[in-house]
Formats: structure tokens, sequence, C-alpha cells
């Protein structure tokens, strides 16, 4: 008798588990992001806009990386997400030709479409790119401001970076390769950690986002590209092209941000976010500073 | 720290929900099959110790590999979660109704035996009532581990209390890292104790331990 109740208690919980996690209604967009501060930003501003200028309900869903994102959206597990130009064209399809922004942003559009089905809306206005940084005191005393200044003092130095950079064509093999650049240790750990770390000297120079709040209230120094090894990361809501021809008023209420925010609002944003803001709470504020909602 | 709990209770309640969905339908699960697995390779020990060694060897596998491994199998987000949890608590469950089944007093059977029952009779009106503290045992070491495992899921878009855990290192917000492994360490505490309660209730009068 007791093991039937057991049985009948557990189909219980697990029927009823299913039911409230396989809630698949048809007006929601879900929403990927990747696991750092500013594509949290990016998602809640994304949910946001739509939420208020549609009647669509958004899910927003965090992925522990780009190519998780990417898979979402090809298995039509999240109907967008934010996605980096510079991304999409050095890392996805491994492109190391450097273009200027609105031709970066053709190819990847046009190869994104062809191979996957998946087109780009309109660039949101900022350009996140990848940077190395070091301390301010590391630039005075080594009297350093650009990448390739940093070459000959590298091979001492502990680099700090996120577990993308390590392996992709855009990140670390590809850096080592156009600037002859070697580290005595490389660190990839979480990317919110590299700023305090490199800020409290556990490593010499970490990769930052260009546009993370830290890099100035740490008081950091970002090293020139000067080789120009990075491309530009522009980025833009992507989603199936079947998703937006159906679903036009989601395109329209995305098309709204297009070039509204640049790289000095993205830090600002960052910054209030990393000070322990909330994400939404932000996210609504940058919108209403540019007028896109009440 | 209050602050951020009674500013974000929502949020927290929420996550903690999805916490829930994913290890309680991974045990569920695991229970649906690992009982019955563990009361049928009571016959023969070869296939017992055949079914446990799997159990073993999925046990080793670290868990953010599991997930990891399972993407081109079943994709990302709740069913790879629920996947891996299954198979993380298959093997207590599996192995404490094994022992649960095998440690009932010969004596006890032989007299059920000269009751004239069925072997099949044995095993669910004698042996089974016997194992259940065992059993049970085993389904609480499964939930619990399943409660600590899941906080990682969120890394393939699961969800959970993971979330504000990862989150929080990621913006060095301790409130918020603090918040989800406080919940889900007290998640853990309160399922552990309702589950012994549920041991208590389920044991028959005749062997509970005075």
């Amino acid at each position: 008798m007791k093991k039937i109740v057991f049985i009948l208690l557990a189909v219980i919980l697990i029927s009823v588990g299913m039911m409230a996690g396989c809630s698949e209604q048809d007006n929601v967009v879900r929403i990927g992001t990747k696991n750092y501060t500013e594509q949290y930003l990016t998602g809640q501003m994304l949910s946001v806009i739509i939420e208020d200028k549609t009647d669509y309900e958004t899910e927003v869903i965090e992925f522990g990386g780009t190519m998780l994102c990417f898979e979402a959206l090809k298995s039509d597990e999240i109907e967008l997400y934010a996605e980096f130009t510079g991304t999409a064209y050095g890392a996805i399809l491994e492109q190391t030709e450097i273009l200027g922004q609105n031709e970066t942003y053709d190819y990847v559009k046009k190869a994104f479409e062809d191979k996957y089905g998946i087109t780009w809306l309109d660039e949101l206005g900022w350009n996140n790119t990848y940077i190395l940084s070091v301390t301010a005191e590391t630039a005075d005393e080594l009297g350093v401001s650009t990448v390739t200044e940093l070459v000959p003092y590298a091979d001492d130095m502990i680099m700090g970076c996120d577990n993308e950079f390590i392996g992709r064509t855009d990140g670390l093999p590809g850096l080592k390769e156009a600037y002859g650049i070697n580290f005595k240790q490389e660190l990839p750990m979480d990317q919110g950690l590299t700023y305090a770390a490199l800020r409290d000297g556990k490593i010499d120079v970490n990769v930052s986002f260009s546009t993370d709040g830290r890099i100035a209230k740490f008081d950091l120094v970002n090293l020139e590209d000067d080789k120009n090894f990075f491309p530009p990361y522009y980025v833009a809501p992507i989603m199936k092209q079947d998703y937006a021809e159906a679903n036009p008023a989601v395109v329209d209420a995305l098309r709204l941000l297009k070039g509204k925010f640049t790289e000095e609002d993205m830090q600002h944003y960052n910054l209030m976010v990393d000070e322990g803001g909330d994400v939404r709470d932000v996210a609504t504020q940058a919108l209403k500073d540019k007028g896109l909602i009440e | 720290m209050i602050e951020y709990i009674s500013g974000n209770w929502e949020q927290i309640l929420s996550r903690a929900g999805e916490h829930v969905y994913l290890a309680f339908t991974a045990v569920g699960l695991a229970c649906l099959v690992g009982i019955p697995v563990g009361l049928l390779i009571n016959r023969n020990k070869r296939i017992a110790n055949a079914v446990m060694g799997v159990a073993n060897i999925l046990q080793t596998v670290p868990s953010l590999a599991m997930f990891a491994l399972l993407i081109p199998l079943v994709g990302i987000r709740d069913k790879n979660a629920i996947v891996a949890l299954f198979l993380y608590a298959l093997l207590p469950i599996i192995k404490n109704t094994y022992i649960g089944i095998n440690n009932v007093e010969p004596s006890v059977i032989e007299a059920a035996k000269g009751m004239g029952m069925s072997r099949m009779q044995i095993l669910y009106m004698v042996q089974t009532p016997l194992a259940v503290p065992v059993i049970m045992g085993g389904v609480r070491i499964a939930t619990v581990t399943g409660i600590g495992i899941a906080t990682i899921a969120t890394l393939i878009g699961a969800g959970g209390l993971g979330t504000l855990i990862y989150q929080g290192i990621g913006m060095m917000n301790y409130p918020m890292m603090l918040s989800g492994a406080i919940v889900a360490a007290l998640l853990a505490l309160l399922i552990d104790f309702i589950l012994e309660l549920l041991e208590k209730k389920m044991t028959s009068r005749g062997i509970a331990i005075k």
C-alpha cells in the first residue's frame, strides 16, 4: 500500500513538474544572453522594448557563452539574441581578414542568411571590442600605449581573459600570430573577474571588453590594437528569417533601437549594473533616457 | 544582504522554482526507473554488478562534463539538465534499493515461504516494506545531491538558483551570489527534512528503530 502511495506521489510530482516546465506559449519571445554584464543588460533592453511596444511577452535566458547562444538559436530553443558582427565574423565564420564596420556587417548578414537562415537586424550603435588593458601604473612604468610596445614585456606577464578568448580565431591564437606575443601564463576565468584581478595585481594584463565601465572605474589603460587585429564588434539582434517575417511587430520594436547607443552610453550603464544596480531597472532607464519609452 | 533578498524575493522564488522543477523531475524519474531496477536485479548477482557498475561510472563523470557530453544527444536547456541529474540520481537509488532488499533477514523470508507466499508476493509484501528506510535513504541522497548539481545547469540555459550565483560572480554582486548559494543550501536542507518525515511515515511500526 505504502509503495503504491509512493509511486503515485512520484508520478504526480513528475507530471506537475513537467507541466510547469513545458509551458511553450506562442506569444513568448525567448531572448538569449551570454554570461556577462553587458549581455544581461542588452537582453533586458530587448525584452523591455518588445514588451512595451508589442503584445508579446519575453523570457530572458542565460547561456554559458557565444556558441551555446548560437546553438540555441539554430535549434529554435530561443527566438533571438544580441550578437557582435566581429564575433560572428571572426569566431563563428573564422574569417581573419579585417574589414570595416559596414563590410563586416554585410558579410555576416549574407553568410548567416545563406548558411543558417538567420538574419541580422539593425545595429544598436556601439562597438564592444576585445582590448588589452593594463593598470595605469604598468602603463607609466613601461611606457606602453600599444600592444606592439607590450610584446617585449609580455613574456613575464600573467594574462587573464574569458573562457572563449583562449580558443577563438579572433582571440588568443590569432593575437599571438599577429603580434608575435607570448605570455608567461594564460588564465581563463569568468570575464567579470578579470578587471578586479588586474586592479589587484593578481594578473598583469587582461583582455577587456571595451565598453566595460570598470576600465575607467579601476583606472585601467587600454592598449591600442595598432596592427588592427581585432575586427569591428558592432552588436545587433539576430533571429531566424522565418521568424522575422512571421513576427513583424517584434522586428519593428527592435528597429527602434537602431544606432541609439554609443560606447560611452554602454560604459555608463554597464557600470551602473556592476555597482549593484538591478539589470532590468538599468535597461528600462537606458531606454527612457533615449526617449524610446515613457 | 537582507535588502537584496527583500528587494528581489520574486526573482529568487522564481529561480528556486526552476531549480526545484529540475531536481524533482530528475529524481522522480530516477525513482520510477531506479527502484524497479533495484528490485529486479535482485535475482541475478552478475546482472546486479553490471548495472551498478554502469551507475557507478555515471557517478564519476564531473557534472560540468556531463552537461557538455549530453549536448549533442539531448540539446541544451532543461531537457539536458534533467537527463544529467537523472543519471546522477540513479546510483544512490538503485544501490540503496538493492542493498535494502538484500539485507532483509533470511529468516523472515523463510517464514514467508513457509506461509505459502510466491516469490513476487515476498518481494512486494515482505522485502520492500522492510527495505523502505534504506530505499528512502537513497532517495534523500539523490535529491540533496541533485539540488547541488543543478546549480551548474545555468550554463546550458536551464536556469535555477545557479543563475543568481553565476551572475553574482560575474558582476561581483555578493548579495546576489550569496542569496543564490544560501537558498540552494536551505532548499537542500528543507527537502531532506521533508523526506525524512516521509521516510518515518512509510516505515512500518514493527521495524521502526525506537
